[in-house]
């Protein structure tokens, strides 16, 4: 159990302008499993190998509870990295590779064995410690990479795009296996990874990187309620945002008012900001005319589950409202009533 | 189609038969030749007389034996050391740093430089009135140029050795940054987050990883520094000389007699040298596997 945090944290390469992590400041209590999240460059990896020890900082400082680790170097830090695409040593067994970490402290043999065959069983692959990397598959030596992490009882665990490279049936179960690791040790753990479902899979808070500065940090449903700008809304994949001003709970836009229940936390000062409701709070058709709007189905599509429909508002522009199931009523070119519930509305600076 | 199975088998087929009937007619007609069969000198009895004449006799014994013995020594310090400071250089290589660029083309420079030429280079530096001995004596750190230790033209091999290094080090070189290059760092900083120091992280992850491409380059060197003539003939001593050098001279004897001789040596180098080859992939197999 450690408590993580990054304090001011730099870092520009050699020969680059361009910070590629620039003022992150992160705070991670013990026992917790934190996503470093954003598209592909932003500095994700650069900060997990800072944290492990693999690169050294610019500036700015990282503790694990309260001291600095700057000065220990990653052979002994006890951040233990996990890479994307495993790396087993090809020329070692899977128990060879299991044990890595206890020789190179010069633990006895006969311990390291034992050691192994539990942290196999931990895993869930017994009896496999004879065997040779590329005998298994992408799935197993994923577990073998993590029991190879685990056995050296690290302070943090970093593990760098954890279910990316697996098919959609493996990733629950390693997603199931991770969460239960973690409740089982408690171990610190931080992962990277540029896929948003991975990261709300996963993470007890998400820290959301774009061009190497943090945007938010906060549990996974926050993203999806209130989004700390367009562009974060838009990679949990939010489509619709309309233009306007707010003046108090009210927000006036080229389609007339709307009245939003700020729910506390204040998203945006006054002035010209961006509405934004994710497609499954619209609702259709409502029982009265509070916050709605008139618009005309482009399109429908069934997508099994939900529906998503197409709607062509009155000043021309497009949003997206999807129905759980199919509710059978609505067809292309019918015209409809949306109606933004006022909690569900969200408002945020324009930039 | 079965037609489609056979079909790779089929395109290699005449490369392959050049290839063995080269490899087995040389062995073959070299062997036969040694066994002293030469229709064209009224030679058509065969006996093993030539190799015990070349290994045995009063005349040639001593010569043989300190021959291989240096042979050895030459060939195995050559590639051992070569390949040991090729890691070395690869491992600076590979690093950041400023003129990193020159460094690495300085490096390969000798790679197409013919051996006899670096033979020349080698008399050029390291003689007695070379280059180092004459700078040395200016210097004041021995008295004449002829004070300076005898390098070149010496019984030990000496300065073969250096230059085969000067030659295979590069070689050795470029293959083992080629592997690590391909390798990447991920390897080496996955050991290191799991706690592996540098010289652990050298023995347990790059040793491996480079283990099977320097082994099979070594044979290349080793058996290629054991068979050539060239550079010893050129920096070596009359006696003990190396048996490649051994099997020329009979070779250029204008008595046709030793010319069985000359192959019986030759067949003999192949044969030490396919042995080596073998024991060696059969130790670095296991070594490997057993890391
Ligand atoms: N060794 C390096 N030298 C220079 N720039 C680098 C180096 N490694 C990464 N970068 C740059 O830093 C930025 C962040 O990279 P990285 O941390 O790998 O991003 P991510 O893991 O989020 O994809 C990118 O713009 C990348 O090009
Ligand atoms: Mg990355």
């Amino acid at each position: 159990m450690t408590h993580v945090v990054l304090q001011k944290l730099n870092k520009v390469y050699p020969g680059t302008t361009q910070a590629a992590v620039q003022d992150m400041h992160l705070d991670i209590p013990s026992g917790q499993l934190v996503a470093l999240l954003g598209p592909s460059g932003c500095g994700k990896t650069t900060t997990l190998k800072m944290i492990a020890g693999l690169i050294h900082p610019s500036s700015g400082d990282i503790t694990f509870d309260g001291a600095s680790v700057l000065p220990i170097p990653a052979e002994r830090r006890g951040a233990v990295m996990v890479f994307q695409n495993y790396l087993l040593f090809p020329y070692m067994s899977v128990g060879q590779n299991v044990g890595f970490g206890l020789k190179m402290r010069g633990v006895p043999q006969k311990t390291i064995n034992q050691k192994v065959i539990e942290m196999l069983e931990l895993v869930k692959l017994p009896n496999i410690a004879n065997r040779r990397p590329k005998q298994l598959s992408g799935g197993q030596q994923q577990r073998v990479a993590l029991a190879r992490a685990l056995i050296t009882a690290p302070k943090v665990l970093l593990l760098d795009e954890p279910l990316s490279n697996l098919d959609a049936h493996l990733r629950d179960e390693m997603r199931e296996l991770i969460l239960s690791i973690q409740r089982q040790l408690g171990v610190t753990m931080i992962f990277v990874t540029h896929d948003q479902e991975e990261a709300v899979l996963l993470a007890n808070q998400i820290a959301l990187i774009f061009e190497g500065v943090l945007q938010q940090y906060a549990p996974p449903d926050v993203f999806y309620r209130q989004p700390i700008s367009e562009r974060a809304a838009r990679f949990f994949g939010g489509v619709n945002f309309i233009a306007g001003t707010r003046r108090g709970d009210r927000v006036t836009t080229a389609l007339g008012d709307f009245v939003f229940n700020p729910a506390g936390k204040d998203s945006a000062p006054e002035g010209a900001v961006t509405l934004t409701i994710r497609p499954e709070q619209i609702v259709l058709q409502p029982a009265d005319t509070r916050n709605s709007i008139a618009g005309r189905i482009r399109a429908r599509i069934y997508v099994g589950t939900y529906t998503r429909y197409k709607i062509v508002l009155n000043d021309g522009s497009e949003i997206e409202a999807t129905r759980p199931g199919d509710v059978g009523s609505l067809e292309e070119g019918d015209a409809v009533r949306l109606a933004f519930p006022e909690d569900r509305i969200w408002v945020v600076a324009q930039r | 189609m079965w037609w489609e199975r056979w079909r790779i088998a089929v395109m290699l087929a005449p490369t392959l038969l050049i290839i063995v009937v080269l490899f087995f007619g040389s062995l073959g007609y070299g062997f036969i030749q040694s066994l002293g069969y030469q229709p064209n000198i009224g030679n058509y009895s065969i006996s093993l007389d030539a190799y015990s004449t070349v290994m045995f006799s009063e005349r040639y014994s001593e010569q043989f034996w300190r021959g291989l013995r240096l042979t050895f020594f030459v060939s195995l310090a050559s590639t051992a050391i070569a390949a040991g400071l090729a890691i070395a250089c690869a491992l600076l290589l590979r690093q950041t740093f400023v003129g990193k660029r020159v460094a690495t083309f300085l490096f390969q420079l000798n790679l197409p430089v013919p051996h006899l030429v670096i033979a020349i280079g080698i008399i050029f530096l390291f003689s007695n009135s070379g280059l180092l001995a004459r700078a040395a004596a200016q210097m004041g750190w021995i008295s004449a140029p002829s004070d300076f230790p005898v390098l070149v033209r010496d019984t030990e091999g000496i300065s073969i050795i250096l230059a085969y290094l000067w030659k295979e080090i590069p070689f050795f070189g470029i293959i083992v940054l080629a592997i690590l290059q391909s390798v990447g760092e991920d390897y080496e900083d996955l050991a290191r987050s799991l706690g592996a120091n540098g010289w652990q992280r050298f023995r347990y992850v790059i040793l491996p990883l480079i283990m099977p491409g320097l082994l099979s380059s070594s044979i290349i060197v080793f058996a290629f520094t054991f068979g050539t003539y060239e550079v010893p003939k050129l920096l070596g001593v009359r006696f003990p000389e190396m048996l490649p050098v051994m099997a020329l001279e009979f070779f250029l004897n204008p008595d046709l007699n030793a010319r069985a001789e000359g192959m019986a040596l030759s067949m003999i180098i192949a044969v030490i040298v396919l042995a080596l080859v073998v024991v060696y992939m059969w130790i670095s197999d296991r070594a490997i596997r057993q890391t």
